[in-house]
């Protein structure tokens, strides 16, 4: 599905990582898998480091915290804000909404909206079309989109598929309208009949938590993990990548008129170093305007990686230089998504630590 | 937050509801309640009977079923669906979204937006906005709404607060563009400090399901509940519905020009019906617009309670005729959100028991 | 305020004959989450004030409600 938006922009970036970090050779220790083959995963896929939550901190912990920065630092002001965005799929409670639990916390006006979707990794451009969407109002001049998770805390410690990747975050990213006639393009598609490839299976009304489904099982692949557990099938996914998402931004490239090499930069989500060579290589994009770097240094957080990967690889440059960049967000749903837009100058693009 | 659309419609309607039905003169020894008690909170509460989903029966099956009826009846097609918006708080999964299950359940092609969001009683109307946004788009067609909540699964049934009023029911509304302008007028505001008067601590991330969260207490005579049930505080919702929602009306009355003459009806969310009928008394609504007997047939079902409303009470008119409504729906957040808009003629307008296969 | 019809607004709630000023409400039977939204409704209705759901858990007696109320009329 295509979406063609005017006259709008991202004006700021914030991304907040965990002080907390650890190390793939640290961890590494807990699988059922012999060393050396552990380290040839660590090689290939790109591991070293993430960042992680300590025990008992939320999603609205990370978003108050990086907004009370903002707010310290003179980059935005409280009675600003006309709506807050939250994407998530780790909600602090079923109810209420999380986004009205950080409303509340930061004492935010009364007049606005606040809304949680449930997004993975196709998050930040869905998020980024709601807040093109609510601008159209009149009444809608700044939107706080917030993407956020915590899912390192439903990653089983014995899954080396999915252990060694996840990783904690949040990133507030403010929209706002443009003066200038800028056009941004993007397309969305999903395919709920691959959803199972990215699932916790119980947890929610369908099959709720018990101690049945806290207990660890072998799950047939030398991997130990629980129904509360999140499980990801990693060749669907890297299948479904290597698939889907070339032609998408191809089509979208071709309806924006853009050539490949007219776009300065493809920020994608960051499952992990070695899917995104590959989709770099499929799409003949070279690796430097393709960055591929979050997972080692910080995890993979959803959808918090695209705003990761702007503050990290970009922080001083967007906020001097305008890019003409394409995001493209894939995975949980299945979702997949991009989008084509000139991004910066910033009035900020930072990263800071929640202790 | 003010906001107006024009040239968008609801086209259906479809509530659906469980066809299990409970009477309050049945359950009240399950509230250890004396035939006094029972006889006295029924009064004052207008109950008689109510709806609930069996054990294997999840908000998204009443929707989905819902949704196969509207294609049945061909109001719908299945190339028409744009969008599919899930807005729920008892969702089938955590990951992935509930939407993107019943993309994959009706089998839809890949250009389609899935949406959860998760909204309690001002669903209907946050949902409604999101549809009309979404159609602002020219690739999208039609918009599914779907409401929908198994609340029963929050709470136990020795629980004299909250079960009796629980209702379990799912909707699906398809909302589309029309040539007509019919502009909407909606306002939607929050206030995230006053949370804990509708909240369920344990089960998200900030209280984890554990065996201590699962463990049943008899907190106070007649109520037994664990941490992942719903904690209600009856005393501020009703401060917060006879303070903050009458302004809301106003404003949004004084927005679209309308008045209390011109609005046929006020589809208000129902708590319970003491409480809609203080507020219609408070705003100086005459009863016989304000339609209250969703949570005496069928509960309150949450978001869902605002268009079981409109198929309980008005489905014959609403299909060949244009009525001037307001529509409010207030509650967990807290949230509330209030419309005016033209409703109808409707191409479906119906309440339905689900059967399951 | 009219006091004594205050009195027996409240008695109607609380399904008996008479409340005195010094009744302990808690003592009354009847005194639970049904009654609390009635007297709310009470005061909203003919009385015209908002009493908030942390002013009545706070009230020991019947005159203590009925100076909550009148307090709030001013």
């Amino acid at each position: 599905m295509n979406f063609t938006f005017r006259r709008k922009r991202i004006s700021g970036v914030l991304v907040v990582v965990p002080a907390n970090e650890r190390s793939f050779a640290e961890e590494m220790r807990n699988f059922n898998f012999p060393e050396s083959r552990s380290l040839k995963l660590k090689e290939v896929m790109g591991y070293d480091k993430r960042r992680v939550v300590e025990p008992g901190v939320c999603v609205s912990d990370l978003a108050v915290f990086g907004l009370e920065q903002l707010f310290k630092q003179n980059l935005l002001k409280r009675e600003e804000i006309d709506a807050l965005l939250l994407v998530t799929q780790t909600a602090d409670h079923f109810m209420p909404a999380t986004s009205s639990l950080i409303q509340g916390r930061l004492h935010l006006k009364q007049d606005m909206l606040c809304l949680d979707i449930n997004q993975a990794c196709a998050g930040f451009v869905i998020g980024l079309m709601q807040a093109f969407m609510l601008l159209e109002q009149e009444s809608v001049k700044k939107v706080v989109l917030v993407n956020a998770d915590v899912l390192s805390r439903k990653a089983s410690p014995k899954d080396r598929n999915i252990y060694p990747l996840i990783g904690d975050g949040a990133s507030i990213t403010i929209v706002e309208r443009d003066v200038a006639d800028t056009v941004i393009h993007a397309s969305v598609k999903m395919d709920g009949s691959r959803a199972s490839a990215l699932t916790i299976p119980a947890g929610g009304l369908r099959l709720p938590s018990s101690p049945e489904t806290a207990r660890l099982e072998d799950v047939g692949d030398n991997n130990l993990r629980a129904k509360d557990h999140v499980f990801m099938d990693g060749s669907a996914i890297f299948n479904f990548v290597q698939t889907e998402v070339p032609p998408l931004i191809k089509d979208l490239l071709a309806r924006a008129g853009v050539s490949s090499e007219a776009v300065d930069y493809f920020l994608c989500h960051q499952p992990n170093r070695f899917m995104l060579e590959k989709l770099a290589d499929k799409m003949e994009v070279p690796y430097a305007r393709m960055p591929n770097n979050v997972v080692e240094h910080f995890g993979n957080s959803g959808s918090v990686t695209i705003p990761t990967v702007m503050a990290y690889n970009l922080r001083e440059r967007l906020l001097r230089e305008q890019f003409q960049v394409c995001l493209a967000g894939f995975g949980g749903g299945l979702a997949w998504s991009a989008m084509l837009l000139r991004l910066g100058k910033l009035a900020f693009n930072q990263i800071t630590e929640y202790k | 937050m003010k906001c107006t659309f024009k040239n968008k419609r609801i086209s259906s309607i479809i509530t659906v509801a469980p066809s299990q039905e409970f009477r309050f003169d049945d359950e009240y020894p399950y509230f250890k309640m004396t035939e006094a008690q029972a006889k006295r909170f029924k009064k004052m509460m207008s109950l008689d009977r109510h709806r609930i989903a069996p054990p294997d029966v999840c908000a998204s099956d009443l929707c989905l079923f819902g949704v196969q009826q509207l294609l049945k009846a061909g109001v719908l097609k299945k190339e028409e669906i744009s969008a599919i918006l899930f807005i729920s708080q008892t969702p089938d999964y955590i990951l992935p979204p509930t939407s993107n299950v019943i993309h994959g359940k009706l089998g839809l092609g890949h250009d389609v937006i899935c949406l959860d969001i998760n909204q309690g009683c001002a669903g209907f109307v946050v949902g409604l906005q999101q549809a009309f946004m979404l159609l602002e788009i020219p690739a999208v067609s039609k918009v599914l709404l779907l409401t929908g909540d198994t609340g029963s699964k929050q709470m136990t049934r020795q629980n004299r607060l909250n079960y009796p009023i629980n209702g379990d029911a799912g909707a699906a509304t398809v909302v589309e563009r029309c040539s007509d302008e019919r502009t909407i007028f909606m306002d939607v505001k929050n206030d995230g400090s006053r949370h804990k008067a509708l909240l369920i601590q344990g089960g998200g991330y900030r209280m984890p399901s554990s065996v201590e969260t699962l463990k049943l207490r008899e907190v106070e005579e007649g109520v037994v509940k664990c941490l992942e049930h719903v904690d209600m505080d009856g005393a501020a919702i009703f401060n917060f519905t006879m303070d903050d929602i009458p302004p809301q009306i106003e404003e949004v009355l004084a927005f679209s020009g309308d008045t209390r003459e011109s609005i046929q009806h006020f589809f208000l969310h129902q708590p319970n019906p003491f409480i809609v009928t203080q507020m219609a008394q408070k705003m100086k609504i005459p009863q016989a617009k304000v339609p209250n007997n969703v949570v005496s047939l069928y509960g309150n079902c949450s978001s869902t309670t605002i268009p079981l409303n409109i198929t309980l009470n008005c489905s014959e008119p609403m299909r060949t005729e244009t009525r001037r409504v307001c529509l409010s729906g207030f509650g967990v957040g807290l949230t509330w959100a209030s419309a005016v808009m033209d409703l109808g003629p409707l191409d479906y307008c119906k309440l339905v028991d689900y059967e399951s296969k | 305020m009219d006091k004594p019809e205050f009195y027996q607004r409240l008695a109607e709630i609380l399904d008996v004959e008479e409340v005195k000023p010094d009744n302990v409400l808690k003592d009354f039977d009847v005194w639970d989450s049904l009654a609390i939204l009635s007297v709310l409704a009470m005061a909203d209705a003919k009385y015209g004030v908002s009493v908030k759901a942390e002013e009545i858990r706070s009230v020991v007696t019947a005159e203590d409600l009925a100076r909550l109320v009148e307090a709030k009329r001013k």
